[in-house]
């Protein structure tokens, strides 16, 4: 089904959690609500789940009025499945009862018995749970946990999926492993899903479309490869692509740094950020080496990470992160220059 | 181990077993012994007796009544507190608790001025052509027990109710279940251990309490155990004590085995403790029901808290029992009788007395065993918690009867007010442990380690780091200590002697001699005793506002202290 969020405003008393934001989501569109916490994301969330009313502006799904400040569609009524960033599974259920429980409203009450059972074990089954369907949650490992939510949340087929920050709480290797278990759901079940995130590598490698999120006002939407390539902000450079931000002064294209006079061309570069005077490098998009034509600088700090290191460097009195392969290393307070690749923008 | 702690510890546990457990012994001994042999022909003339049964039968009807009673609207009221966005929930929450802050012999003082045979209710239900309220019968004790009970069951639920995630109940949204179904499906069931755990209490409380059936039981002569205990007690002849003994016997177990059961719930349903609670409102009503049911909670406790504490103040200031309340009979004689009466000065000196020491006792011993504890050292401390959780377990009335059995044979004590100081110690020193435990658990091992590596010795490590950061939590468990022993009435009962009457026997003999007038004054001088003493705590425990934030905790947690003693309270019971 697909959503429209249009204007949506909420105030907590003075507060301002969510301000002015509009955005259509298309039938079966996996969009990434992403931002730092108390950015208004999980409150935006709650807004389409229908716990919480806004205080302006509209949500539809497909042509239906689900809330506005005066009217608002119970949360049992939207057709959704929600999972939580706590699980929040019900710790007296075992794992069938919890994959059974959306199926025991009244709504479900003309499907007839077999049919149920064998609904619930092909949704077990689809999560991989099969063999646990008698386990309490708290004989189940955190990953295992999560799938039972997702079994919940899907088994009615709910047209739209709410997602607040599922992986947050896992480790990080079953963090990348579930991902994959979601995407799966996404392509089997059709739904659109909606899913609040804070990690921006979730963001890229899951949705379709992202939605960056700041202080409660949409900062950039936009696919992967957009946010990615082409920020449009300071904030949605630095938090996906951990861009560098050069200062200095807009000629056309052409790019002056500031403390080099160096001259980038920069044709791809967004106009919001050529109006600020900045320039946007990504830390791979820079190349360490002793002497040459570049942005001069000092080595502050270096962390080894296997494929490469990171180097913290220092130019005229601000810090740059430089990705370097781990062949070129260089010592603490080495002076150094900063040169940019080529052929990337 | 070395040789000289060993020593220390075998000595430890040999006073713990003499003080808490060989009075319980001796009792049990007691209820075996017929003339010069042993024997269960107690027992055997016990239960021949139409009596006996009738008074077990008493109990168990009185205290399921009661149970229901305090369950529902405890339930019922936690619901509402905790999750419905009505306002004035701090005075409304202070109307459900103050039944657990002023003792049940008030309560039921006050309830029978308010429906003293010409009172204003029976007057009111008169004119509807109802008719009149006797509260000297069974339903008169059910009906007060279930009002003492209610703060158990409702600081047990509110808690819990508290904790319950609001995700659980969004999941369960989201899966298609509507709010009340919800409600009913997820929050209930998840707080069902509690409210189970909060109305057994309630039930033991029912067994133990001793006040409301003395007052209201004894002169209808409608025996319960703990009534008939102290009937046989006080009766003579020749083998009343050995049936006393062998009754508190069957009653301790029975109280015993309801903590035992609870306990083994409680550990059951242990995982949502470090859960913090969530005191958001979940369940939102429109502006009008939420009228409704805010001023209708208030009034459903100004009637059952306030206006029986009114009527009885208003009896007080009259000079005449049972009349119509006038301006022309006012007086205060009644006040004047006890604050010139030697006896009744003499008793308020002795509770003020007996509370001090009890509590000055229980904070030096509960405080040095809770560091213990933490410090993980013997035997002899967790032996001296599982006594002291037992003594506490048992009806007061029982623990009376083993103290006379186990200190008239040491002599000096029995007689004197040193056994009630013992008996008050004995009883209460659990909740002390308790509360000192879990203000010691507040304290990281680590700041004491670091005081002795930045060179303080044992004192000063006592003095400047550990007294402060205890001083707040210990001092507000120990009010629940004063409280409770300055208004304590049921070991009194067996154990004061002529000249160390306490001020809970003396009412009760008001009481029972027929000066009701004189009973209700006192009891009014007991409620603003109690009042002062709170507000006495409250001010030197309150915490230090550094800014708005701390400000807006303090506010929304006025009544914490006496929520955390409860929570010894039950934990003592528990465990």
């Amino acid at each position: 089904m697909s959503l429209k969020i249009s204007n949506v405003s909420k105030m907590y008393g003075a507060n301002i959690a969510l301000s002015n934001v509009f955005i259509e989501i298309k039938d079966g569109e996996f969009v990434c609500i992403l931002g730092p916490s108390g950015c208004g994301k999980t409150t935006l969330l709650r807004l389409v789940g229908g716990f919480e009313r806004p205080s302006q502006g509209l949500i539809y799904s497909g042509d239906t009025l689900y809330s506005s400040p005066d009217r608002c569609v119970p949360v049992e009524r939207r057709n959704l499945g929600m999972v939580f960033q706590s699980f929040a599974l019900w710790p007296n259920m075992t794992v069938r009862q919890h994959a059974e429980f959306p199926l025991l409203q009244k709504k479900y009450a003309g499907i007839d018995a077999s049919k149920k059972k064998s609904l619930i074990s092909q949704t077990l089954e689809s999560v991989g749970l099969s063999a646990l369907a008698n386990r309490y949650p708290d004989e189940l490992s955190g990953g295992q946990k999560q799938r039972v939510a997702l079994a919940r949340a899907i088994i009615t087929k709910p047209q739209i999926l709410l997602m607040d920050e599922p992986l947050s709480a896992l480790d990080a290797e079953l963090k990348i492993s579930m991902r994959k278990e979601i995407q799966d759901i996404h392509r089997m079940t059709g739904a659109t899903i909606l899913y609040v995130t804070h990690d921006q590598s979730e963001a890229l490698a899951m949705a379709d479309r992202i939605m960056i999120m700041r202080n409660g006002e949409v900062e950039q939407a936009g696919t992967p490869e957009e946010i990615y390539l082409h920020p449009r902000t300071p904030f949605a450079a630095s938090f996906v692509g951990k861009y560098n931000l050069l200062r200095g002064i807009w000629d056309h294209d052409l790019f002056y740094e500031e403390s080099s006079n160096l001259c980038f061309q920069g044709q791809m570069i967004e106009p919001e950020l050529k109006k600020m005077g900045l320039f946007p490098v990504r830390p791979d998009e820079f190349q360490i080496q002793k002497h040459g034509n570049g942005i001069p600088a000092k080595i502050k700090n270096r962390q080894y990470c296997g494929r490469e290191i990171h180097y913290s460097v220092e130019s005229s009195g601000r810090l740059i992160t430089v990705y370097a392969p781990v062949r070129e290393s260089y010592k603490l307070n080495e002076s150094i220059v900063l040169i940019k690749k080529d052929g990337m923008n | 181990m070395k040789k000289r702690n060993l020593i220390v510890e075998a000595i430890a546990c040999a006073v713990v077993i003499f003080l808490f457990l060989a009075p319980l012994c001796r009792l049990v001994l007691m209820s075996f012994t017929q003339g010069s042999g042993f024997g269960a022909a107690n027992y055997a003339k016990l239960f021949q007796e139409p009596r006996t049964l009738r008074a077990i039968g008493n109990t168990i009807v009185i205290a399921l009544a009661a149970t229901v009673l305090s369950t529902v609207l405890g339930t019922l009221f936690a619901f509402l507190i905790a999750y419905l966005n009505i306002k004035r929930k701090k005075l409304l929450e202070l109307l459900v608790l103050a039944p657990f802050i002023i003792p049940s012999y008030v309560i039921t003082i006050s309830w029978t001025s308010t429906f003293s045979r010409n009172g204003v209710m029976n007057r009111l239900m008169h004119l509807f052509h109802l008719p009149a309220v006797n509260l000297y019968s069974i339903g008169g004790i059910i009906f007060i027990l279930g009002i003492c009970n209610i703060p158990l069951v409702y600081l047990t639920t509110v808690n819990m109710l508290r904790k319950i995630p609001r995700d659980l109940e969004w999941a369960a949204r989201a899966s298609g279940c509507s709010r009340w179904g919800t409600l009913l499906r997820i929050d209930l069931v998840q707080a069902a251990p509690a409210i189970i755990g909060g109305s057994v209490l309630a039930f033991l409380a029912c067994i133990d309490n001793f006040a409301v059936p003395a007052f209201l039981g004894i002169p209808a002569s409608v025996p319960v155990l703990s009534t008939y205990i102290y009937e046989k007690a006080i009766g003579f002849g020749p083998e009343s004590f050995a049936l006393a003994s062998a009754l508190s016997v069957v009653l301790g177990i029975v109280a015993v085995s309801g903590s035992l059961g609870i306990s083994s719930f409680a550990r059951k349903s242990k995982k949502g403790d470090s859960i913090r609670a969530d005191f958001s409102e979940r369940v939102f009503l429109s502006r009008r029901t939420r009228r409704w049911v805010e001023w209708g909670g208030i009034a459903v406790f100004s009637v059952l808290d306030l206006v029986p504490l009114l009527t009885m103040t208003a009896a007080s200031f009259q000079n005449l029992y049972g009349q119509r309340f006038s301006l022309k009979n006012l007086s205060l004689e009644n006040y004047q009788f006890l604050f010139t009466n030697r006896g009744v000065m003499n008793a308020v000196s002795n509770s003020l007395f007996l509370s001090l020491i009890t509590c000055a006792v229980c904070i030096l011993v509960g405080t040095a065993a809770a560091y213990a504890k933490s410090h993980g050292t013997g035997p002899a401390v967790r032996l001296l918690e599982s006594c002291a959780s037992l003594t506490y377990a048992i009806p007061g009335i029982v623990l009376a009867l083993s103290m006379i059995f186990h200190w008239s044979v040491i002599p000096g004590v029995y007689g004197s007010i040193r056994i009630l100081i013992i008996a008050y110690v004995t009883r209460y020193l659990i909740l002390q442990i308790k509360g000192s435990s879990a203000a010691m658990l507040s304290i990281h091992p680590s700041l004491e380690e670091a005081a002795h590596v930045s060179g303080s010795g044992r004192i000063r490590m006592w003095k400047k780091i550990l007294t402060p950061l205890l001083f707040r939590q210990t001092i507000s468990s120990s009010l629940l200590i004063f409280v409770s022993s300055l208004t304590e009435m049921t070991l009194s009962s067996i154990l004061a002697a002529a000249g160390t009457k306490t001020i809970g026997l003396s009412v009760f003999n008001f009481q029972q001699s027929g000066d009701y007038n004189i009973a209700y004054a006192f009891s009014v001088l007991i409620v603003i005793l109690i009042l002062c003493g709170y507000t006495l705590v409250q001010f030197v425990c309150r915490e230090p506002s550094k800014n708005r934030d701390s400000a807006h905790q303090r506010s929304a947690g006025a009544l914490r202290p006496h929520q955390s003693e409860l929570s010894h309270k039950m934990e003592g019971t528990i465990s």
